[in-house]
C-alpha cells in the first residue's frame, strides 16, 4: 500500500485523537441516560448518578419489560416507519428526478422547484393545518401522521442535486437503446445513487421515528400512540401547573419520581434506530457510484 | 405545446407531489389571515375581525424586541456558519480514515446526540456546565476560578451555539460524506498518476466535488437566519441571560402570544417566513445570474 | 332539608345499587345527605314532595330508560396505583361500566390525550369547532365559552338532580364558588374547589439538623437567618464536608412550591399567589393594592441578596427547576423550603427514603417578630366542569357528578378495585369534598385514638379516609409491603400527623394567621395582554438584585411596573372589587 511519510503519521495520529475525543463527546449523555436507568430509584432522584449506575438495579428492565403501553407503541412507530418511508421515498423519487433535469430538458422545472420551495419557508400554522388534516378524514389513524408529510421538499432537493452529479451522457445512451423517463430512473439513476438514496433514506426513517407532535395532534387513543409520542408524556414538565397543587396534581408529582424507569424507556426507545445507521452503512462504499456502472 | 407533449412523463411524475403540497402546505396557508385578524378560534377565520397590520406593528413595538431581533440574528448566524465548517471539518477528517470499522463507528457515534430531545439533554448540559460539573472541575484542577457559565450572557450564548453545533453536527456531515461517496474514483485515481498528496487531493478534488451540495446547504441555511433555536434555549435559558439570549421564538412564547394570541403569533411567523424566502431566492436569483448555476 | 330533593318516582334500580342498604344507619350529618334513592326502603319512605321550590326534584340517580350517549374529551395521567391492569385506556375505565349499569349513562370520548398536552388539544377542538357535552375547563376557557355563548344552563337540572352530597360540597362555602360561575342568574358550570387554606404557606426543615446543632426551630426571620447559616456553615450533616446549603429556591421565584411566596409573607409581603401576578391585599384606604411593589418587599429583597452572597441559597438557584432542587432535597443538601402541606407525598419522602434519620418538620413561616402571616386565597379551584350548549341531556352530567361521590360509600369500597381496572381521576365529571383533607384528618386521628383496625366511617368519604389509615397504619408497622416507608410516612405526615403539612396549616386556619387575597376574578384586560412583559421584568430585576445587583433597583422597577401597564391593572382590579367582588 502507500507509503507512510512522517507527516502523513502525523496526521493519521491526531485525526485518530480528534475523532476519538468527539466520539465520547457525543457518546457520554448516552452513557449517562443508561447509568441512571440501571441505578436506584432514590440515587437517582438525589442526581447522584453520572456516568456510572449507583445502587445497581436492573428493576427498571424488568418493569419495562412488562410495559405494554411502550410494546404497543414501540409496534405503532415500525409500522410508521415503514409505511412512511416507503411513501416518502416514491415520491422524492418521482418529483426529483423530472426536477434535476436541465431546463431545456424539462422547461417547466423551475416554476415547480420554486412551487415546492415556498412551502419550506411558508407554513399556515397549527390550527388551520389540524382543520385540512381533519376535513380530509385522516385523524385518528395512521395516515394522518404520513400522509401531510409525504413530500419532503427539502428531501426533494437534496435528491435532485444528488442526481445532477448523474453524467448526462449514461440518460442520452439509454435514450437512444429507447428507454423512457420511468426506465432511466429505475434502471440508471437509481441504482448509481445508493449512497444518497441511504442518507435520505436514514433522514426519513430518523425523521419518522423521532415525531411525536402529531402523534398528540392528530391521534385520538393513546393506544395509537407511536413510540416517541408516548415517551413525550413521560417526560412532560410540570410547568403547565399554575398557582397551585391540587390532591390529583400531587399524584401525578408521585409518579413522576420514577426516573429511572423514564429513563430506560428513553434509552430503549433510541436504540432501535441507532442501529439502523450502521446498516445502512454499507451503502456509503465507494465504488458503488456512477464511476463503476460507467465501466 | 410542443414541449408539453414532449415532457408530459415528466409532468406527471411531478403531479402527485404537487397534489400533496397543495392540499397539506398551500391549503393550510389560508390560514395566515390569521396575521391581519384579531383572531378568535370560536369564531373562526369569517368571522374573526380584519385588523389590517395592527398585529405587526404590535409585535414590533414590544419593548425589548430590537434587542431580541439582534440575538436572534447574532445566534443564528453562528450557528448557520458552524453547522457548515463543523461538519465539513469532520466529514474531510472521516474521509482520510483508512481502518473502515473505526470510520463507521465514529459516524454513528456523531450522529447520536440528534436522537435525544432537548428536553432530555438541557438539563445533563446545565449539569455539566455547573459550579460542580466537570468543565468547572478541570478549571479548579488547572488552579482556575470557578465560572458560573450559565449565567453569564457571553458564555451562554457560546454554550447555546456550541452545543446545537454538536447536537445536529451528524446531519449535515452524513450529506457531506455522501457526496464525498459520490465523487468519481477515476478522478482521484488520475490525481495520484499525476503525484498529487493526499492534500491536493483533498483541495483539488474532493472540495470541489461537493462543492454543489455545500453551497445549497448554505443557501437553505440563510433561510433559518431568524431561526436560533427554540426549545432549546427555552429549556436552558434564566432570567439572568434574557438579555443576550432571548430571541424572537422565545420571546414571543414567553410573552403568551404562542397560547393566546394568535394573531400576532401569526403575524411573527410570516414575518419570518417572508424574511427567509427573501434571503433564499435573491441568492438563488444572483447565483442564476452571474454563474449561471441553479442551485436547486 | 336536604333530604326532601329526591326522586319521587325513583325507578328500580341496578343490581349493584340495590344491593346494599347500609347506607341508611349513621347517625351523624351523613345521615342528611345518605342517597336515600339509591335504596328502596329508604326512597319510598321519603317520597315526600320535593321541598325545591324552582323545579321538580327528580331522582339524582335514576336509569334511563334508552341509553343516553355523552361525549367526553380527557387529560390524562397514568394511573397512580400501580397494581392497574397494564396498558390499560381511560375509554375502558371500570367506573364507566358501573354507570352503565346504574343509570344506562354511555360515555364516548372524542379523544384521550396525556394531560400535559391536554390544553394544546382542547383549543384545537375548540377552533375546529368539535365540542363535546361535557367539558372540563379552567378559568379562562370558561370565560372565552361563555363570553361565546356556548354553555348550557345547568340551573335547573342541578336543582333536580343534584344528590344531596353534591348540594352538600356546594354549599360547604355559602354558594360562594357557585356564585362566581353564574352569570345573569344562569348557573353556567359546576366548580371543584378545595379548602383554600390548602394554599397556606408553611415552612419545612429538617428537625435532625437542627438537633445536631443544638439549634431550636426559628419563629423569627432573624432565627431562621441564624439557622440557614449554620446549614452552611456548621456541618449539619457531619460528613466534613461544606457542601449543604440553607434555603431551597427555583429558579421561577413565585411559583407552586421551592419559591419565594412564604419567605416574603413573612415580612408582610405579599406579592404573588403563585403565578405571575400580583396578589391583592387591602390597602389603609380599603382599596386593594398589588403586594408586589409593597415597599416591604425590599427589605425582603435585601436580606435574600444576604443569603445568596453568604451562600444560604444556591449560587446557581437561577438555573435550577423544580426537579433540579428537588434532587437537592433528596440528595440532603438542603435543609429549610417553604411550600405547602403536601411536600411529606412528594418529594420528602423521596428523602426519607434516600436517608432514615432526615426528619422533616412544618412550622407555620417565620415572620418579623414572631410567626408571619401566610396568604391565603379567597377561593381555590382549579377547574370546573360545564356542559355544552348542544348537549340534549344537561343533566346527565349532574347525575354523573352524583355517581362520582356516591362511588366513595364504604359499601362499594374494594380493595381490589385498581386490578379491577378502577381508576378514579379517569372519571370525569367528577368533585371531591371540599373539606376532604379536614375529614380524613378528624377521621384517622378519630380512628387512631380509639385503636380502631378499621375506619367505621359510613359516607361518601370511606374509601379515601381508608386509604390514608391503612397507608399511616402501615408506616407505624413498618410495613413496607405495599408502599415504601417513605412513601407510608408521606401519606401520614401530609394529612394525618398532628404536627404535619395538614395539622399544622389547620392551626394556623384556627388562630386566623393568614391575610387573604382579596382578588379571585379573571385575569383583567390588561393582565392579559402586558402580565407576561411585567413578570419577565419582575423576574429580570429581581433575581438580579438577589445576585447582587443594589437593591434600590427595586423603586426603579416598580415605576416601571407602574408604567408599563400596572397602573391600569391596579384600576382594573378597584373596578372588579367595587362591582363585583362578594364581600
Amino acid at each position: 500500500m502507500r507509503k507512510l511519510t512522517l507527516g502523513r503519521g502525523l496526521f493519521v495520529g491526531i485525526n485518530t485523537i480528534v475523532l476519538t475525543a468527539v466520539t465520547l463527546l457525543c457518546i457520554v449523555p448516552f452513557i449517562h441516560l443508561l447509568s441512571i436507568s440501571l441505578s436506584s430509584n432514590t440515587a437517582a432522584m438525589a442526581g447522584e448518578v453520572k456516568l456510572w449506575p449507583v445502587g445497581f438495579s436492573l428493576d427498571s428492565y424488568q418493569f419495562l419489560s412488562e410495559k405494554v403501553e411502550f410494546f404497543r407503541s414501540l409496534r405503532v412507530s415500525v409500522e410508521r416507519v415503514l409505511l412512511g418511508t416507503a411513501v416518502n421515498m416514491f415520491l422524492v423519487f418521482i418529483t426529483a428526478y423530472p426536477l434535476s433535469k436541465a431546463n431545456d430538458q424539462f422547461k417547466h422545472r423551475t416554476i415547480y422547484v420554486w412551487f415546492f420551495a415556498v412551502t419550506m419557508f411558508f407554513s399556515g400554522g397549527l390550527i388551520p393545518t389540524y382543520i385540512i388534516v381533519k376535513s380530509t378524514g385522516l385523524i385518528d389513524s395512521i395516515w394522518s401522521l404520513i400522509l401531510p408529510g409525504a413530500l419532503s421538499v427539502w428531501n426533494v432537493i437534496l435528491m435532485l442535486n444528488f442526481f445532477r452529479s448523474i453524467p448526462r451522457e449514461l440518460e442520452e445512451a439509454a435514450k437512444i437503446d429507447g428507454a423512457g423517463h420511468w426506465k432511466i430512473l429505475w434502471r440508471i439513476y437509481l441504482p448509481v445513487s445508493l449512497p444518497s438514496i441511504a442518507t435520505i433514506g436514514l433522514f426519513t426513517i430518523v425523521g419518522h421515528w423521532n415525531a411525536w407532535f402529531d402523534g398528540i395532534l392528530y391521534l385520538n387513543s393513546p393506544d395509537k400512540y407511536p413510540l416517541q409520542t408516548y415517551l413525550s408524556t413521560l417526560i412532560m414538565s410540570m410547568n403547565s401547573m399554575m398557582t397551585s397543587v391540587s390532591s390529583e396534581q400531587l399524584e401525578m408529582l408521585e409518579n413522576l419520581s420514577e426516573k429511572t424507569l423514564r429513563n430506560a424507556q428513553i434509552f430503549m426507545g433510541a436504540l432501535p434506530i441507532m442501529v439502523v445507521y450502521p446498516f445502512l452503512q454499507k451503502y456509503f462504499v465507494k465504488g458503488m457510484t456512477v464511476g463503476s456502472v460507467k465501466e | 405545446m410542443r414541449t408539453l407533449k414532449k415532457d408530459w412523463p415528466l409532468h406527471v411524475m411531478v403531479w402527485p407531489g404537487v397534489i400533496f403540497t397543495l392540499i397539506y402546505a398551500y391549503g393550510p396557508m389560508a390560514g395566515l389571515v390569521m396575521a391581519f385578524q384579531e383572531f378568535e378560534p370560536l369564531a373562526g377565520f369569517f368571522k374573526s375581525k380584519f385588523i389590517g397590520w395592527d398585529n405587526f406593528s404590535y409585535v414590533f413595538h414590544l419593548p425589548d424586541f430590537g434587542q431580541v431581533l439582534w440575538n436572534t440574528i447574532i445566534i443564528a448566524v453562528f450557528k448557520m456558519v458552524l453547522f457548515l465548517l463543523v461538519p465539513l471539518i469532520l466529514a474531510l477528517m472521516l474521509n482520510e480514515v483508512t481502518r473502515r470499522w473505526f470510520s463507521r463507528f465514529v459516524q454513528s457515534a456523531i450522529f447520536l446526540p440528534f436522537f435525544l430531545s432537548w428536553t432530555v439533554l438541557g438539563g445533563i448540559i446545565i449539569e455539566i456546565f455547573s459550579l460542580n460539573g466537570p468543565v468547572n472541575g478541570i478549571l479548579s484542577s488547572l488552579g482556575l476560578e470557578p465560572i458560573m457559565f450559565m449565567l453569564n450572557n457571553g458564555w451562554f450564548r457560546s454554550i447555546i451555539i456550541g452545543t446545537d453545533v454538536w447536537k445536529g453536527m451528524g446531519y449535515n456531515m452524513i450529506i457531506m460524506l455522501a457526496a464525498i461517496t459520490g465523487i468519481h474514483a477515476t478522478l482521484y485515481e488520475a490525481a495520484e498518476v499525476d503525484g498529487a498528496g493526499r492534500w491536493k487531493q483533498m483541495l483539488h478534488i474532493t472540495l470541489p466535488g461537493i462543492a454543489p451540495i455545500v453551497i445549497l446547504l448554505s443557501v437553505l441555511g440563510l433561510g433559518g437566519i431568524l431561526n436560533a433555536g427554540f426549545e432549546q434555549i427555552l429549556i436552558m435559558y434564566n432570567p439572568t441571560v434574557y438579555e443576550g439570549a432571548d430571541v424572537i421564538d422565545t420571546f414571543v412564547y414567553r410573552l403568551g402570544i404562542f397560547s393566546q394570541q394568535f394573531g400576532p403569533a401569526a403575524a411573527i411567523g410570516l414575518f419570518k417566513s417572508g424574511i427567509s424566502l427573501a434571503l433564499v431566492s435573491v441568492t438563488y436569483y444572483a447565483a442564476y445570474k452571474y454563474n449561471n448555476y441553479r442551485i436547486f | 332539608m336536604n333530604i326532601a330533593k329526591i326522586g319521587k318516582w325513583a325507578l328500580p334500580l341496578s343490581l349493584a345499587v340495590t344491593a346494599v342498604t347500609a347506607c341508611a344507619g349513621k347517625d351523624n350529618d351523613s345521615a342528611s345527605s345518605s342517597p336515600a334513592a339509591s335504596s328502596p326502603a329508604a326512597s319510598s319512605s321519603s317520597s315526600s314532595p320535593a321541598a325545591s321550590p324552582s323545579a321538580e326534584a327528580q331522582d339524582p340517580f335514576g336509569k334511563y330508560p334508552e341509553t343516553v350517549t355523552v361525549s367526553e374529551v380527557i387529560g390524562y395521567n397514568p394511573p397512580e396505583d400501580p397494581r392497574t391492569p397494564k396498558g390499560l385506556t381511560p375509554d375502558k375505565n371500570a367506573y364507566l361500566k358501573d354507570l352503565k349499569d346504574m343509570m344506562n349513562i354511555d360515555v364516548k370520548f372524542k379523544w384521550m390525550v396525556p394531560s400535559s398536552q391536554y390544553e394544546q388539544k382542547f383549543s384545537l377542538a375548540l377552533a375546529s369547532g368539535d365540542l363535546p357535552d361535557i367539558l372540563e375547563l379552567d378559568q379562562k376557557n370558561y370565560e372565552k365559552l361563555k363570553n361565546q355563548n356556548m354553555l348550557a344552563d345547568l340551573t335547573e337540572a342541578y336543582a333536580q338532580y343534584a344528590s344531596p352530597d353534591l348540594k352538600k360540597y356546594m354549599e360547604s362555602d355559602g354558594g360562594f364558588a357557585m356564585k362566581t360561575f353564574s352569570s345573569d342568574g344562569k348557573q353556567l358550570a359546576i366548580p371543584a374547589f378545595e379548602d383554600p387554606f390548602l394554599s397556606t404557606q408553611i415552612l419545612w426543615i429538617r428537625k435532625d439538623w437542627l438537633d445536631t446543632l443544638q439549634l431550636q426551630p426559628p419563629t423569627t426571620m432573624e432565627e431562621l437567618d441564624k439557622v440557614a447559616d449554620a446549614f452552611v456553615n456548621q456541618d449539619p450533616d457531619q460528613n466534613g464536608q461544606k457542601d449543604t446549603y440553607g434555603v431551597a429556591l427555583q429558579k421561577t421565584l413565585f411559583f407552586w412550591g421551592f419559591d419565594l411566596r412564604g419567605f416574603f409573607n413573612g415580612f408582610g409581603a405579599y406579592p404573588s399567589v403563585g403565578d405571575a401576578q400580583s396578589a391583592w391585599i387591602k390597602g389603609a384606604d380599603g382599596k386593594l393594592v398589588p403586594g408586589l411593589i409593597q415597599p416591604e418587599m425590599k427589605e425582603g429583597l435585601t436580606m435574600l441578596q444576604s443569603w445568596y452572597k453568604r451562600g444560604i441559597l444556591n449560587k446557581e438557584f437561577a438555573l435550577k427547576d423544580e426537579n433540579k432542587v428537588v434532587e437537592d432535597l433528596v440528595a440532603g443538601k438542603v435543609g429549610i423550603s417553604y411550600g405547602e402541606w403536601w411536600y411529606p407525598n412528594w418529594p420528602l419522602n423521596s428523602s426519607v427514603d434516600k436517608d432514615p434519620k432526615a426528619n422533616w418538620i412544618a412550622i407555620q413561616i417565620p415572620g418579623l417578630d414572631g410567626p408571619g402571616k401566610s396568604l391565603v386565597p379567597k377561593i381555590r379551584s382549579g377547574k370546573v366542569f360545564a356542559v355544552s350548549k348542544n348537549m340534549k341531556h344537561p343533566e346527565a352530567a349532574i347525575k354523573m357528578l352524583n355517581f362520582y361521590i356516591e362511588k366513595g360509600y364504604k359499601k362499594y369500597y374494594d380493595p381490589k378495585s385498581a386490578e379491577k381496572g378502577y381508576v378514579y381521576n379517569w372519571f370525569n365529571p367528577r368533585i371531591y369534598n371540599p373539606a376532604e383533607i379536614e375529614t380524613i384528618y378528624t377521621e384517622v386521628n378519630k380512628a387512631l385514638e380509639a385503636n380502631q383496625t378499621e375506619i367505621t366511617l359510613e359516607d361518601q368519604n370511606y374509601s379515601t379516609v381508608q386509604g390514608r389509615f391503612e397507608a399511616t397504619k402501615d408506616y407505624f408497622a413498618k410495613d413496607t409491603s405495599k408502599a415504601s416507608n417513605g412513601v407510608n410516612w408521606g401519606q401520614y405526615f401530609s394529612r394525618v400527623a398532628k404536627d404535619g403539612g395538614w395539622g399544622v396549616t389547620r392551626q394556623i386556619k384556627e388562630k386566623q394567621a393568614f391575610v387573604n387575597n382579596e382578588f379571585y376574578g379573571l385575569p383583567t384586560a390588561t393582565v392579559v395582554s402586558k402580565g407576561s412583559q411585567l413578570d419577565k421584568l419582575m423576574q429580570e430585576s429581581f433575581t438580579k438584585i438577589i445576585m447582587g445587583a443594589p437593591v434600590d433597583e427595586f423603586d426603579k422597577f416598580v415605576a416601571s411596573w407602574k408604567s408599563l401597564g400596572g397602573d391600569q391593572i391596579i384600576q382594573e382590579v378597584n373596578d372588579w372589587y367595587s362591582k363585583e367582588a362578594v364581600k
